[in-house]
């Protein structure tokens, strides 16, 4: 069978679209790893114009090898970009297609396509083993079919929808698909949501399909019609019905159905996108963590992370606070970051889990990066490196700041670095904070400097798909983790940019879609287009 | 009497991976909310959504002042009756008090456990306090758009921004593609 992945209902699922899911934790399947407008926008407002332009890739095979015993195989494909390393970063995969050997993947995966720079790109092809043995009852044949004429959808149980685009070479490709309705000859299939991306304009025309669903891979053709947005949409306002055709035995003449189709629901909706909310003035407020358990080893010692080095040069953590600094202070809109260090002893001889670095009792705030720097000297003078390594205060703390700001500011968005050598100690309680925190405005970057094992880091990326849960059985409404060991960053596989604006704007996106807070009107009225 | 309970506002929203004695529920899910053992109220059923029900349903839920917890169960009808398929425990503090305004509109998930307490599935719901009018109108509703005469919070114009004294300008590419 190959590599054997799960496949959730059965191939039944709709696909494509611009599907939005923002209760449902992010899973690596975004199929935009080329992309991300946070980071352009950071390269272009310091004057460097990128030079790619995004490639939307469409993938289809055929005579592929039949390794299942009972029935096809059922194919998906896996694209990864292979690094400098030879490591393979995945950008993306189709859903999976039921018994094909001869597939056409509906699900596109974007690439950044570089110019004057050569990126291997590797397409793995898997056969998917199928949790689903339904079978129709009857397989209708295309004999049978011509027979019965305008009867053919009297005789339709499981039908989908599948729409696709017409391309320049006159071939079309497959853009999204409905879900299955089983056994049903008058279906209402739910809400497909397209983007202007996938049709490219309201008067296109696209080929809407009605299948017969079966679990072989032969779906049978019901019927089919030609239609753009715009007709679309007058069908919905005019409440009419579209006829079905049929390709008929005679060489191009098409038989009209009975069989109609329906535009029940018609919605256009502006999407914003990340820049829209920060160009109309919604905030990103840094707040900054720093690790200072004894774990890191003696500053005294030049081997520690935490090493004061006589002649000036940058320890380890030194060196993340500045490359990470200068990203995180473009972002933020008045560059006062709140500062704390945590498991290390204080002045008064106690652990604390959440002490501002800059020895304050009251004030934690610094101002830019060189207050982050001078504040961390501080600490690391008057700070002995003590334990354990605790996330879930400074998690809480910085909860609490995000919570408090909801009743004055709708506008702000928070975001907790955390720079750590990746030791921790209170895992769940880690969780706790995390799946508690996720149902407010903040995000968690953690840094991990250093080479020690980064395990646990991964464990609360939630990358995997897991959605983090506490210990009382309260999940993660979002993944509001990304974890960036900065070793990464210094092989030079990403830049620090990318690493840390990965997931943070669709983080933000999530939570402001689902509670329906919009970007503010600018002075120019927006076009509803 | 008012005060003696809270009116809750919570949207069932759908289920994951729900199963029964180990195999995917087929259809007919559907929510009941118990805010204590007399009172309670439930969504439609999801007949078609199968392990991955889709609700997207309000109920209003009033619960007494003095209530630590509702309980949420997941069940679903088969031909010898209603079965429950999960149960959730929701504490009320998840909803209500702490540093978070008493409106604001919380989106919540949690683990399912059977009758036996073996994790099954997910549910996601979202829940706002309905606050008594008096107050609502002295405070602004969570995801109400502004006027554009609306003086909006202190912040400073992402033009505006001061690096080290020196005020520079960042233009806005207003015609920057939208890839989301």
């Amino acid at each position: 069978m190959g590599n054997c992945f799960s496949d959730m209902e059965g191939g039944k699922q709709a696909v494509g679209g611009a599907q939005q899911r923002p209760t449902i934790a992010s899973d690596n399947n975004n199929n935009n790893g080329g992309h991300n407008d946070a980071v352009d926008f950071f390269y272009k407002s310091h004057g460097l114009h990128p030079l790619f332009t995004q490639m939307e890739l469409s993938l289809s095979a055929s005579k592929l090898l039949d390794r299942d015993i009972t029935s096809k195989s059922d194919p998906m494909v896996v694209v990864y970009a292979k690094k400098i390393d030879g490591k393979l970063e995945e950008l993306g995969r189709t859903e999976v297609v039921l018994n094909s050997l001869n597939p056409a993947w509906i699900e596109k995966v974007t690439v950044a396509f570089q110019f004057e720079i050569v990126q291997p790109l590797v397409f793995h092809v898997y056969d998917v083993d199928t949790k689903y043995h339904n079978v129709p009852v009857k397989t209708l044949k295309l004999k049978d079919q011509e027979f019965l004429g305008e009867a053919t959808c009297v005789l339709s149980e499981d039908p989908f929808l599948r729409i696709s685009r017409i391309v320049e070479s006159g071939g079309s490709v497959p853009i999204c698909k409905t879900e299955v309705v089983n056994n049903n000859l008058n279906p209402i299939w739910k809400p497909l949501c397209l983007s202007v991306q996938q049709f490219g304009s309201k008067d296109n025309p696209l080929i809407i399909e009605c299948f017969d669903f079966n679990s072989s891979g032969n779906h049978v053709l019901i019927g089919k019609l030609q239609k753009s947005v715009a007709d679309l949409e007058k069908l919905h306002k005019d409440r009419s019905g579209a006829n079905l055709t049929f390709p008929s035995s005679h060489q191009g003449h098409e038989k009209v159905l009975k069989g109609q189709l329906f535009v029940d629901q018609f919605c256009e909706k502006q999407q914003y996108s990340f820049l829209d909310y920060i160009s109309s003035g919604f905030e990103l407020n840094f707040m900054v963590a720093v690790d200072f358990t004894a774990s890191n080893g003696n500053p005294r010692s030049p081997d520690s992370l935490h090493y004061i080095d006589p002649s000036g040069r940058m320890n380890s953590y030194q060196r993340a606070m500045m490359e990470v600094g200068e990203v995180i202070q473009f972002y933020d809109s008045d560059r006062r970051f709140p500062a704390w260090g945590f498991g290390g002893r204080t002045g008064d001889g106690t652990i604390s889990h959440c002490f501002n670095m800059n020895g304050s009792a009251g004030a934690f705030e610094v101002e830019g990066v060189e207050g982050i720097m001078s504040a961390y000297a501080n600490a690391l003078h008057n700070v002995a490196l003590a334990g354990p390594t605790l996330f879930g205060q400074v998690i809480n703390t910085a909860a609490e700041i995000a919570g408090q700001s909801i009743s004055y500011n709708r506008n702000k968005y928070f975001v907790l670095l955390i720079i750590t050598d990746g030791v921790l100690t209170d895992l769940q309680e880690t969780k706790d904070a995390l799946v508690r925190a996720s149902d407010l405005p903040l995000s968690i970057l953690i840094v991990g400097v250093g080479g020690a094992d980064f395990s646990q880091m991964e464990v609360l990326d939630a990358d995997n798909g897991r959605r983090l849960e506490s210990s009382t059985g309260r999940v993660a409404t979002r993944d509001i983790v990304q974890f960036v060991p900065m070793r990464e960053v210094h092989s030079g596989q990403i830049s620090v940019v990318q690493a840390l604006l990965e997931e943070l704007p669709g983080q933000f996106l999530t939570y402001m879609r689902s509670r329906d807070i919009k970007p503010h009107p600018l002075h120019v009225a927006p076009t509803s287009a | 009497m008012e005060s003696m309970s809270r009116t809750v506002e919570i949207t069932v929203i759908s289920g994951e991976d729900l199963r029964n004695n180990r195999k995917p529920i087929k259809k007919n899910a559907f929510v009941v909310i118990r805010t204590d053992s007399q009172n309670s109220c439930k969504t439609d059923m999801d007949t078609e959504g199968g392990s991955y029900p889709a609700w997207k349903q309000k109920l209003v839920v009033d619960i007494p002042m003095h209530a630590q917890f509702i309980t949420l169960e997941v069940q679903c009808k088969t031909s010898m009756g209603d079965k429950t398929v999960g149960t959730a425990r929701i504490p009320v503090s998840d909803f209500v008090g702490g540093y978070i305004p008493d409106n604001y509109l919380h989106f919540l998930s949690y683990r399912l456990r059977d009758y036996s307490g073996e994790r099954n599935g997910i549910v996601n719901i979202s829940a706002r306090v309905k606050v008594p009018e008096y107050a609502s109108c002295s405070r602004t509703e969570v995801g109400v758009p502004f006027g554009v005469g609306v003086p909006l919070g202190v912040g400073v114009p992402l033009g505006g921004r001061n690096f080290g004294g020196i005020v520079t300008g960042i233009p806005v590419l207003s015609n920057y593609p939208r890839n989301y």
